[in-house]
């Protein structure tokens, strides 16, 4: 190895050959088949969007996300902690703080651009399409250093990494898109984004010397009082109840307070645009329900946090000795942190229930609030419209607990290529999910069918969800995690839960519209059973391995 | 005697490499038992498989007659162990860390423990991140103490650590064996620590056991002999019982397994004569089994 730049291009090049290799054998395809196209004499036109979509713009998205993890150390780093990302083991090689970020920026922009580039030459796009040449390509760098600076920097706070690269992603889409749609040059483009590189460059060397010193600012105890008043109980009490109280408190503390504390983060500013937008009632409808969406986002953000068993090793997905050797079954350890995570989306929800009348009232909006509630009372009726209400904050409720704990059985089972494959899994569905609705949407005819076919989705949806709760409860047994009399306990409370959301939608929607074997698939669908179910056998999987 | 630790035919492969292979061991009440070996040698997969945090993939471990995987509290409500790892979570206070503990533990002694707390004078309301790798695997040992565990389980638990730390532990070890019926299992490469504590040694050498049984029986089996020859000497004579040779020119060291009759007269061929002879200490008995390869000159 020449030098250090050199060594850490091999270090990059080396962990993730087999996704390079993918990438490499994508652009590869697209220039086989651009070549066939002219070699036929074929003209280039390329006007199914669906197809283009699937061919190009999927597999493009893809390769850059995977890009991002891979220079900005994501794939090996805690997102959700205080310190920095970027790998602790080559803070004492014999090179510069800026070298340490200059070089993975250089490598990751240049490979965004050189993705960006080969895709615009080498892919067939529809032609009536104006393809910018160099802006996305700069926009992709950005986008990457950007990444990069705010996810190597420490920070207060656990979890502000994220909303402040999130932020920053966004800040950037609003302006690019701003300067595309007032038609920009692609000179004035360059102009906006060029700048970014250097400005992202300062502050990654400034973040990677400042981890690198060991500077990890803690800001916690801004939030420690919050934390404190769940605290109270149990901190007078000179002992613990039980081992299971004890460990609910250790779950509470470790990651908790991180949902009610991220939502306490979001609050001011979201409440604040309640005044910025106060007189265009649109405006304000729609903040009102980007707050009350905003626990389930975050939470989904949080539940990372929550299934990692082992939150000190970025590196290490599995229980660590001190908690593999407690006295408690694998059962009562997951009971632990489903009870938390209770109490944590109740004291999140208590955050906002606290909160929004307080801004409604401050920010001199309550009128226009009751005025859309009368009219609500007008319309259902008074019993429907206190059901209806309770009925949206309890769904919001249990979508905030349900998001926090679906992936428990992942995140626990401490096997570090099943987690991040399942991300992976995740990503691509959801990107093909997106792609689909688009086509969907687009062809009223699909949509009919859609409709016509939905039990039958449902249906088959609703087989898979009970065949895998059987496997899992036949695990469970035979493991003897947990006794047949929990089981039997476990399933009839259950079906309680989904016969009483069942009565609930029967009685709230017009049975003329949903059919009542529809509400029932829905309500099945609805309550949690089979991933829920599997997140004890997947710590036992990891704890006795 | 009562077996406390049972582990037969263990077996453990991690992809290619072997780390057990067919171990046997048995840990009798209110021994210690200390576990030697190289690092990588084994020591710490044992331990976990005793702990139930492996799962056996051939052969059985039982711990008091339990089965640790399919009966995690009943084998660990009775096990006080300190990892090597000192994974104690930094977040915590010790003042925490001690109420936290012990919930887990009806027996749990506030008098002992206070009495450890006072003795490694560690502060309440410093938080475990805080603490020295000393001062955490002083608040390790406190929390692994205090409930009077029938079973002490260090694994390498003076690694790293200053000879006061490492005093705490060997008089944490002779306290818990003070007391009647408890059983002690360490692992450490520190020879002369496990030969000033433990009574049952166990020799592990690349997953395999190389020499177990009790210290004494075993160190009198072996004898450590001096031999001068005449005439300065390439290589010693190869003799049956002589596990290793050690020296040079006219003097070598050897460590002998059984009678030394054969080596004696083989000595005498080559013109030389035992001039010292000792019982070998841990450390050169475990070089002998497991130590560095023989002389290439030796062996050519």
């Amino acid at each position: 190895m020449r030098s250090h730049a050199a060594a850490v291009a091999w270090e990059f090049r080396r962990r993730h050959r087999w996704g390079l290799i993918a990438v490499a054998c994508y652009l590869l395809a697209l220039a086989t088949f651009k070549l066939l196209s002219l070699e036929r004499g074929q003209p280039i036109t390329f006007d199914d969007e669906q197809t283009f979509a699937f061919a190009v713009i999927v597999p493009s998205a893809t390769a850059f996300t995977y890009f991002l993890a891979v220079f900005s150390f994501g794939f090996a780093g805690d997102l959700a902690g205080r310190q920095s990302i970027y790998p602790a083991r080559l803070f004492t090689l014999p090179v510069t703080s800026g070298a340490l970020a200059g070089w993975p920026m250089l490598y990751g922009t240049a490979a965004v651009a050189i993705l960006w580039l080969a895709t615009r030459f080498l892919a067939v796009w529809p032609s009536d399409l104006d393809v910018p040449l160099i802006w996305p390509a700069l926009l992709a760098a950005v986008f990457l250093a950007w990444t990069q600076a705010l996810t190597w920097m420490p920070y207060a706070l656990p979890g502000l990494r994220v909303i402040a690269t999130v932020m920053m992603m966004i800040l950037i889409d609003i302006v690019i898109f701003t300067a595309h749609d007032s038609k920009a040059s692609e000179v004035v483009m360059l102009a906006i984004l060029a700048p970014n590189i250097p400005l992202a460059y300062l502050v990654a060397r400034f973040a990677v010397a400042r981890a690198r010193r060991g500077d990890v600012p803690d800001r916690r105890r801004i939030f420690a009082r919050i934390g404190r008043i769940a605290d109270l109980l149990s901190r007078r009490r000179d002992r613990f109840r039980s081992p299971a109280g004890a460990q609910a408190w250790f779950e509470w503390r470790r990651h908790g307070r991180s949902l009610p504390a991220l939502v306490g983060i979001l609050l001011p500013f979201e409440l604040f645009l309640l005044f910025l937008f106060r007189d265009t009632p649109v405006l304000v409808f729609e903040t009102l329900c980007a707050v009350l969406f905003t626990p389930p986002f975050m939470a989904v953000f949080v539940a990372a946090t929550v299934s990692k068993p082992n939150l000190n090793g970025s590196d290490s997905y599995g229980v660590t000795p001190f908690i593999a050797t407690r006295p408690l079954t694998s059962v009562s350890l997951v009971n632990a942190k489903l009870k938390v995570t209770i109490w944590s989306t109740l004291a999140t929800w208590l955050l906002v229930i606290v909160t929004i009348p307080l801004a409604l009232r401050i920010f001199g909006i309550s009128p226009m609030v009751i005025e859309w509630t009368q009219k609500l009372v007008e319309a259902v009726g008074t019993p429907r419209a206190v059901v209806i209400v309770l009925l949206g904050f309890s769904a919001l409720m249990a979508s905030t607990w349900k998001q926090l704990v679906q992936s428990l059985y992942i995140g626990m089972c401490g096997r570090a290529w099943l987690v991040k494959g399942s991300v992976f899994l995740a990503l691509s569905l959801l990107t093909l999910f997106v792609v689909i609705a688009q086509w969907v949407f687009e062809n009223s005819g699909v949509i009919a069918t859609l409709l016509d076919a939905l039990p039958w989705i449902l249906a088959a949806l609703v087989c898979f969800k009970i065949s895998a709760a059987a496997w899992v409860a036949m695990r469970l047994h035979d493991s003897r995690l947990l006794s047949d009399r929990t089981l039997v306990i476990g399933a009839l409370c259950w079906n309680v839960a989904v016969f009483a959301l069942f009565g609930l939608l029967v009685w709230l929607l017009p049975t003329v519209l949903f059919r009542s074997h529809f509400l029932a698939l829905i309500a099945i669908l609805a309550i949690p059973l089979a991933r829920l179910s599997a997140a004890p056998l997947a710590l036992s999987w990891n704890r006795h391995r | 005697m009562e077996s406390v630790i049972t582990v037969s035919e263990l077996t453990r492969r991690f992809g290619a490499r072997t780390a057990l292979a067919s171990v046997s061991l048995s840990v009798t009440r209110g021994a210690v038992h200390g576990l030697v070996g190289a690092n990588g040698a084994g020591k710490t997969t044992l331990i976990k498989h005793i702990l139930g945090l492996l799962r056996a993939q051939n052969g059985s471990v039982r711990v008091f007659g339990l089965d640790p995987v399919a009966d995690p509290v009943g084998v660990l409500s009775r096990i006080g162990y300190l990892s090597e790892e000192k994974d104690l979570p930094g977040w915590m206070r010790v003042d925490e860390l001690i109420r936290y503990s012990r919930a887990f533990y009806p027996a749990w002694d506030d008098v002992y423990a206070e009495e450890l707390h006072q003795t490694f004078a560690l502060d309440p309301t410093t938080k475990i991140g805080d603490l020295s790798r000393g001062q955490k695997a002083q608040a390790g040992l406190l929390i692994a103490l205090a409930y009077r565990p029938e079973l002490l389980v260090l694994d390498e638990p003076s690694s790293g650590l200053d000879p006061i730390v490492r005093r705490d532990i060997l008089g944490a070890i002779i306290r818990t064996i003070a007391s009647e019926g408890r059983t002690v299992l360490f692992s450490s490469h520190l020879l002369e620590e496990v030969e000033q504590v433990a009574d049952h040694v166990t020799m592990i050498d690349q997953g395999r056991i190389a020499q177990s049984g009790p210290m004494e029986a075993l160190k009198e089996s072996y004898r450590c002999v001096t031999v001068r020859f005449a005439e300065s000497r390439p290589r010693p004579p190869d003799v049956a019982g002589v596990l290793c040779w050690d020296g040079g020119e006219r003097e070598w060291t050897a460590v002998v397994h059984g009678d030394l009759g054969e080596l004696e007269g083989a000595v005498a061929t080559w013109g030389g004569r035992i001039v010292a002879e000792r019982a070998p200490s841990l450390d050169e008995l475990f070089i002998a089994h497991v130590g560095a390869p023989a002389d290439p000159a030796r062996e050519a």
